[in-house]
Parts: structure tokens; C-alpha cells; sequence
């Protein structure tokens, strides 16, 4: 490969990760001219479907943010919430919430290893071609994940959005039986952890040494889940209430998630940073487990994070061990609350990484805004940063196929949860008030609905004398937009015509949408973009073309005739902006939101 | 439909805009999963590894509400390369919570959201997938359960749509003979209009029914509704309660509206 070449990669569905994400890489004389994870799942809005809701239905609307780490968020939002109704939650509660939040990291992370990581390490493209091979690990790791859904499941009533969460405690104690079993496979699962860290220890991880700031919760008496203080590997020791003054949201055009930055650098959360950070807190058993391995913590090899995953299962597992052997039924699994106006803040370790709310509510407890930082958001930057280096330090001259599957590595060793990044889109944004196109405003704006796009077509008309060509320019622009090239692959037609009359039946026929764009008369129309209602026009002639038999008498021959298409819009053209053309025609057979 | 092990049923998993919780049904079954995969070849599930879109398959799944214009496109691939598509969960079955923002004044939030609108496609709604396209089965849920999904697989392998199940979560409590949630302690509980097969969760949890699995056969919203007024709801309560996981579902969407409006 010399050293000129230009190598694109494009990675259009990344494969194995938690919604949908894609890669845009080019190298050119062996420099990286363009890196993008490109997050393209649509956002969802949680923040403002929250406005206006009362507190007891946040824990269920949050959880839908995420199928894979619904509790973090139903605990980030338990805890602000009852902070600003001046609750504190009792021993059990506070005891409860750990043994949920091990049962979710536990599934989360053993997913992770075996359904999204290892297959990388291993040299498969999935679980079930690595089951093959390596049939009893896939065994282990199904068993970890049922375990800790199982535990879940112990308070929540079902592991995915649970719904035994309510703002104060849990709605109900689980029975002595369930707990008695649940502590039987809780203990044996013991060596099946200690087994996977021992099994990942031995795998060919790159040594890839970062620079990279470490981002964690961290309490005194504590490896750290639901409380603790928000501290780094350079120096930062702050309450989750100061959160705002030092991290710092941006968008950025590829990707629907907002960018996460400390005083604007980015920065590492999860469980490779919380080890880093709180390995001190851990339990003998896991220090001394620790001791053993090749990788050695505090790392900055991000590939040690599936080992890190490991560790902490393994400490779940032993946590939650000692919770459940101490268990009592209680008859009051929750705090009676009382609403109240005010702001707060909650933190809790998700398994990805922190998790920050900040809700305020009013005096009824009724939420007035919401902001919520998932734990992807921030580790955005920090993956773009790593590709850069990572795939350097693996050699840019490397065969194609090799740097893909390096970079998706890469990607995945921070487990990107992309459905919960990207369902803040709409905060933190500067508002811009001003429309700019304004010529784009009408009081008629025609949108399809359901619209099939193999049965719609786009008729230019025009003729080529007397400057009556905007219809067919307007052809033009749209045959060599990418956007309409997609769609017409996809079906679409588009038509030039010279003034059909009433023989533009024989092109509407067999379509079920259809967009006519001829010349709008200058003098009927300071736009240079117009929808125009065709049922107006039609009791009142042809105002618009300037054409012999106009457009709206030739629809309504046509009409007298056969059927109309269910769909038709007219659009007058005089001068125009390509963009403009493009916008407002998708926003018609699109259904584009206006701008 | 084909189960000679030569030739297996093939089956896609498709996601749209969702949180990824209903394809857990898939994921978390654990060691069945591997023999799922004896008795269907998955040709497309991005998240578990195998990645083609564009295969034709005996089964598509799809999660997700449809809420881009490049969503739309893709849907109809998928229906065209599929001989069953089948929805998994609220956001493909109803449009999900996310349908929230079709009721929201739209106008205001175009200016809002988009710092560049160029970089994004968002539609105005968030849609069912029957909305675009022929669905041949629903499983309605948030989340579907494992054994929705594996009663659906087993009944396609035979080549016959499974029963649905669209009776209310009344019935299972009494089935179960879970104490009545809405008797005993007063609460809102939506169970007597609510589509069962969760298996009453939410009463047996001590709790109230929220309407996660969508609107039963037949719902008398109106009623449930007067009676949560009894119970000293506000308006906009009521409306909320209709207006949550399934508030484009068409009863409890009309029930939502006419509490929200008085």
C-alpha cells in the first residue's frame, strides 16, 4: 500500500452495539483527514415527554429510555426526585437498590463480554458462531446474564423496564422463598466469576496505553452505585449538584447525540474508569483475585475494560451475596412522600458509566424540566479520540479489513448505548428563533401521509420558450440531489413535461402521490417558492400558470374523467435555491418537520 | 414455511427507534437462544452480530417506531424482502412513549430541536409500522416477554399465526387471584382496559396496571375513566394515564384527548 493512497471506510450499521451507530473514516498519505462516529438513531425527546408529568410516572418513563440499563435510570431519577421531597431513603431501601443495581450490572456486563466483545478477541462475527467453539463460556455467560435479570427481576418484577420502582422505595418486599433461591444460585455463580475473569485474562487484548481522564462516583465506605461524590484521576472531587459547572454539552452535526466534555477536553466513564478509581473499595476477595491477573489496575489500556466488566460481575456477585443472606422482609418497602417545589440532582454509577438527572418540579410534584446526561454521551468524545490514536498506534497502513474491524473493537470496548445517547438532542441548544427561509412560509403546506414512493412521481412542467423553463430546472436540480437520486432508486419518478394540457392524465396515471411544479407568474407572487391550494384556484381559474390551459383546469378535466391521484400538490417556481427546492419538497413527501 | 434443518426458516431482526429492550426478549433467553438458532437461520440482528439488511427472509422482526424519512425507505425494503413481518413491542406496534411528541405543537418544537436540521430527517410523528406497511402479526408489550416471542416463532415454524391475546389484565389477575389493586387500595390501575399477557404484573407487584401492553378488545375507556374521577383524579390526570406507553393506540388516545380538553 503506498503512501498515497486514499483509503475510505465506512462502516454503514455498526454491528454488536446498542442501537444504531455508523463509522466514516479516511486516511489520506497515511494521516487521518477525517474520523466520525456517526450517531444516526433518531432521538426521542424523554426530556420534554417529562414536562408536565406527575412524579410517580417519571421511574416508568425514564426506564424506556434504555431496554438494556432501565434501572440506572429509574435510580438517577428515584434519588433526585426524593431530594428535592427531602426523603432518605431507609437501610433496607439503600440495601435493596444495591442488590438491584448488581443484578443490572451483572446482565449489562456479562451481554457485554460475551454477546458484544468477545466475539472481537476471539475471531468470530457472533455469539452464535463463537458458541461453536467456545461452547461452555457462551454457556457461563448466558448464565450470568439470566442471573442478573433473575435478581432484577427479584424487586422489579421483570428485568426489562421493571416495575416494581417507585419515587421512595420499591412497591413491594420480596418473599423470604424467592430470596432463599435467589442466594442459592447467587453463591454458586462465585467460581463461574472468578472463571471469566481468568478466561479474559488470557485473551490477546492490544496493549494500547492512553492518555485518557477517569470519571467516576466515588464514596468512602463504598464501591461506589447509587451515591458518592463525582471525582477524577486529575484532581476533580465535586457533588453531583456542581455537575453543570464543570461538564459541558454540544452538538455536533454528525450525530444525534450531544458531545460531553470536562473543562472541554473529553474524559472516560465506566467500568474501566471506576476501577481506575475505586479499586480500593473493593472487597479482599476481588483485590486479591486482582493481584493475580496479567492486566493490572489503574490501567490506561482501554481493552481492559472487558476484564474490568469481569471484575465487577465478580464483586456483584459478592455483594449481592451479602445482601441477600442478610435480608428481612419489612412491610413498608418504600417512603411515604410528600410533593414539594424544587431542583435536584441524581447520580448513580450505570453499568456504561455515570448517569445524571437534574429535574425541576413544582409544589403539585410535577416536573417542570428535566435534563438527563447518559453515560455514551460522554464517552463520545473520548471514542473519537481513541480511534485516532488507537488506529495509529495498530499501524494506518494496515489492509482495510483489518482497520475496520480495529476500529469497531475499539468502539465496542466502551459499550456504546446509543439508544440512550441520543434522546437529548433538544437540550442545551441555542434556541434560534429566527426563520431563515422565509420563503418557504405559506399559509397552504401540503404534506403526504403514508406515502408509497414507488407510486409517486414529481412532474416538472414547462416549455422552452417565453422563460418558462422553472419547472424543468427544478427536474434538474432534484435528478442530481443525492437525496431524490435515493429516492428515485427507490422508486420515484420524475417527469419533465411541455405543456400536457389535459394529456398530463396519461402521466399522473398509476400514482398515488403526486408534486407538479410549473412557473409561477412574477406578478402574482413576491416567493419565490409557493404551495399553492389547488381547491382554491380551481373556482377561480388559473391564477398561477402562464401557461395556455393551465394546470388547474387540465386537473379538473381530468378529474371529470378518471381519478386524480389521492395525493397532489402544486408548487409554483419563479427563481430558487436549490436547498430551498429540495427542503420544501421533502417536507412534503417526507413528512419533514416545517422549518 | 420450510423446517427441514437444510433448509431453515430465515429470520431479521430489524430495529427503528426504540430502546433496544423488546429484541432483549431475544437476548436474554440465554442458552435457548442457541437452539433458536437450530431452528432459524437470523440472517440480520445488528445487535447480537449477524448484519443484512437487505436479506430475504421468512420473518422479520422489527422494533421501533418509524420516526425518519430514511426509516420509511428502509420499512419498505424490509416488507418487500419479507414473506411475515411481525412487530415486537409498543414503539413498532403504536408508536410507543415516543408518540408523545405527535401531540406536541410541532411547529414550535421544529425550531427548537435542531441546532442544523440538514443533519437530521426526524418526521413530525412517531408511527406504527402498520402505518407504512401490511403487518401479518403484532406483539404488543413494553417489553414483549420471551414467551410471546417463542409462542410466535413455534406457531410460524407450523405455518400458522398464533391466537392473539387481547383480553384484559382483569382477567389474569382474577385467574391468578391477585388482590384488586383498584378495590383494595383506590389506585388508577388500568387493567380494565388493558391488553393481558405480562401476566398481571403490576397488581401482583402491589401496584397499579400503567397500560404497557396497549388497549384490550373491546376497552370501556369511558368508564374507567368516570371512575378514576371518582377517585378524585384531575382531568389532566385521567388524560394522562390514556396518554402514556400507547398514546396514539386509538382508544386510549380518543379517551386521553377528551379528558384533556375539559
Amino acid at each position: 500500500m503506498t503512501d498515497s493512497k486514499t483509503i475510505n471506510i465506512n462502516v454503514p450499521v455498526l454491528a454488536r452495539v446498542e442501537g444504531e451507530g455508523a463509522l466514516d473514516l479516511t486516511i489520506k498519505d497515511q494521516q487521518i483527514t477525517d474520523l466520525k462516529l456517526r450517531i444516526y438513531e433518531p432521538p426521542r425527546y424523554f426530556e420534554k415527554f417529562l414536562e408536565g408529568r406527575n412524579y410517580y410516572d417519571v421511574p416508568d418513563t425514564v426506564a424506556r429510555i434504555c431496554g438494556i440499563c432501565p434501572v440506572a435510570y429509574q435510580m438517577s431519577a428515584s434519588h433526585a426526585i426524593e431530594s428535592i421531597f427531602d426523603v432518605t431513603p431507609s437501610p433496607w431501601i439503600r440495601s435493596m437498590r444495591r442488590l438491584f443495581y448488581c443484578g443490572e450490572w451483572i446482565q449489562s456486563h456479562s451481554l457485554h463480554i460475551h454477546l458484544l466483545a468477545a466475539p472481537d478477541f476471539l475471531g468470530f462475527n457472533s455469539v452464535i458462531d463463537m458458541s461453536s467453539q467456545f461452547g461452555d463460556e457462551v454457556r457461563r455467560g448466558f448464565k450470568l446474564q439470566t442471573l442478573g435479570n433473575d435478581l432484577v427481576t427479584l424487586m422489579g418484577a421483570r428485568s426489562v423496564h421493571p416495575v416494581g420502582v417507585k419515587i421512595g422505595g420499591f412497591t413491594k418486599a420480596p418473599d423470604q422463598k424467592s430470596v432463599d433461591n435467589l442466594l442459592q444460585r447467587v453463591s454458586n455463580a462465585r467460581q463461574d466469576a472468578i472463571d471469566l475473569i481468568h478466561w479474559l485474562d488470557t485473551l490477546d487484548l492490544a496493549d494500547d496505553e492512553q492518555d485518557f481522564v477517569s470519571v467516576a462516583l466515588h464514596h468512602s465506605d463504598e464501591y461506589p452505585f447509587n451515591e458518592g461524590r463525582i471525582i477524577s484521576d486529575a484532581g476533580l472531587d465535586i457533588q453531583i449538584s456542581e455537575f453543570e459547572n464543570h461538564f459541558k454539552e454540544t452538538h455536533r452535526d454528525h450525530s444525534t447525540a450531544l458531545h460531553c466534555s470536562l473543562n472541554g477536553k473529553p474524559y472516560l466513564v465506566g467500568p474501566l474508569a471506576r476501577i481506575n478509581l475505586n479499586a480500593r473499595q473493593f472487597p479482599d476477595e476481588v483485590k486479591n483475585i486482582m493481584r493475580e491477573l496479567k492486566a493490572q489496575f489503574p490501567s490506561k489500556n482501554m481493552f481492559h475494560s472487558i476484564i474490568a466488566r469481569a471484575i465487577e460481575i465478580y464483586f456483584c456477585i459478592l455483594e449481592a451475596e451479602s445482601i441477600l443472606t442478610d435480608y428481612q422482609p419489612v412491610n413498608d418497602p418504600f417512603m411515604k412522600v410528600q410533593p414539594k417545589a424544587g431542583t435536584g440532582f441524581g447520580c448513580t454509577e450505570a453499568p456504561r458509566g455515570i448517569l445524571w438527572h437534574r429535574y425541576d418540579m413544582d409544589e403539585q410534584g410535577c416536573v417542570s424540566k428535566a435534563n438527563i446526561i447518559p453515560p455514551t454521551s460522554q464517552n463520545q468524545s473520548r471514542i473519537e479520540e481513541d480511534l485516532k490514536t488507537a488506529l495509529i498506534h495498530f499501524g494506518l497502513d494496515k489492509p482495510k479489513q483489518d482497520l475496520q474491524l480495529h476500529a469497531e473493537k475499539v468502539i465496542r470496548n466502551y459499550d456504546p448505548c446509543i439508544s440512550c445517547a441520543t434522546h437529548f438532542l433538544n437540550l442545551n441548544l441555542v434556541r434560534n428563533g429566527q426563520k431563515e427561509n422565509n420563503t418557504l412560509e405559506t399559509a397552504f403546506f401540503p404534506r403526504f401521509k403514508n406515502i408509497k414512493i414507488n407510486k409517486t412521481v414529481i412532474i416538472g412542467i414547462g416549455s422552452p420558450q417565453e422563460k418558462d423553463e422553472a419547472g424543468w430546472q427544478a427536474i434538474d436540480v432534484l435528478k442530481h440531489n443525492h437525496h431524490f437520486i435515493k429516492l428515485q432508486n427507490r422508486g420515484l419518478t420524475l417527469i419533465k413535461l411541455n405543456r400536457p394540457g389535459i394529456m398530463l392524465t396519461d402521466s399522473l396515471r398509476g400514482f398515488d402521490h403526486a408534486v407538479l411544479i410549473d412557473a409561477t407568474k412574477p406578478d402574482i407572487s413576491n416567493t419565490s417558492l409557493k404551495w399553492v391550494d389547488i381547491h382554491k384556484i380551481k373556482s377561480r381559474g388559473s391564477l398561477l400558470s402562464s401557461h395556455e390551459i393551465g394546470i388547474t383546469e387540465a386537473l379538473e378535466w381530468i378529474n371529470s374523467i378518471e381519478s386524480l391521484p389521492k395525493d397532489i400538490a402544486l408548487l409554483g417556481v419563479s427563481n430558487f435555491e436549490p436547498s430551498q427546492l429540495t427542503d420544501i419538497i421533502l417536507s412534503c413527501i417526507e413528512n419533514k418537520p416545517k422549518q | 414455511m420450510n423446517t427441514d434443518t437444510h433448509n431453515k426458516p430465515r429470520v431479521a431482526v430489524h430495529k427503528f427507534s426504540s430502546c433496544d429492550g423488546c429484541q432483549l426478549a431475544f437476548i436474554n433467553l440465554g442458552e435457548p437462544l442457541l437452539e433458536l438458532t437450530k431452528l432459524v437461520d437470523i440472517l440480520h440482528f445488528a445487535e447480537a452480530g449477524p448484519v443484512d439488511e437487505d436479506a430475504t427472509v421468512d420473518i422479520a422482526f422489527i422494533e421501533g417506531s418509524v420516526s425518519t424519512s430514511d426509516d420509511l425507505a428502509r420499512l419498505e425494503k424490509i416488507r418487500n424482502n419479507s414473506t411475515y413481518v411481525i412487530t415486537i413491542g409498543a414503539c413498532a406496534t403504536s408508536g410507543g412513549l415516543q408518540a408523545l411528541r405527535n401531540m406536541a405543537n410541532t411547529d414550535d418544537w421544529g425550531a427548537d430541536l435542531y441546532a442544523n436540521p440538514s443533519t437530521l430527517k426526524s418526521l413530525d410523528d412517531s408511527t406504527p409500522i402498520k402505518d407504512h406497511v401490511k403487518v401479518d402479526l403484532e406483539l404488543w408489550g413494553c417489553p414483549i416477554n420471551q414467551q410471546q416471542l417463542l409462542t410466535a416463532i413455534r406457531s410460524l415454524l407450523f405455518g400458522v399465526l398464533p391466537q392473539e391475546e387481547n383480553d384484559k389484565v382483569c382477567m389474569e389477575c382474577k385467574r391468578q387471584q391477585t388482590v384488586c389493586i383498584m378495590v383494595t387500595k383506590n389506585e388508577a390501575c388500568m387493567g380494565p382496559v388493558t391488553r393481558t399477557g405480562c401476566g398481571a404484573l403490576c397488581p401482583k407487584a402491589g401496584r397499579d396496571c400503567f397500560g404497557c401492553y396497549g388497549p384490550a378488545e373491546k376497552p370501556n375507556t369511558h368508564a374507567l375513566a368516570n371512575r378514576f374521577q371518582g377517585f378524585g383524579l384531575a382531568s389532566n390526570e385521567i388524560a394522562r394515564r390514556f396518554l402514556f406507553i400507547h398514546s396514539d393506540a386509538e382508544s386510549f388516545h380518543q379517551e386521553g384527548q377528551r379528558w384533556k380538553t375539559k
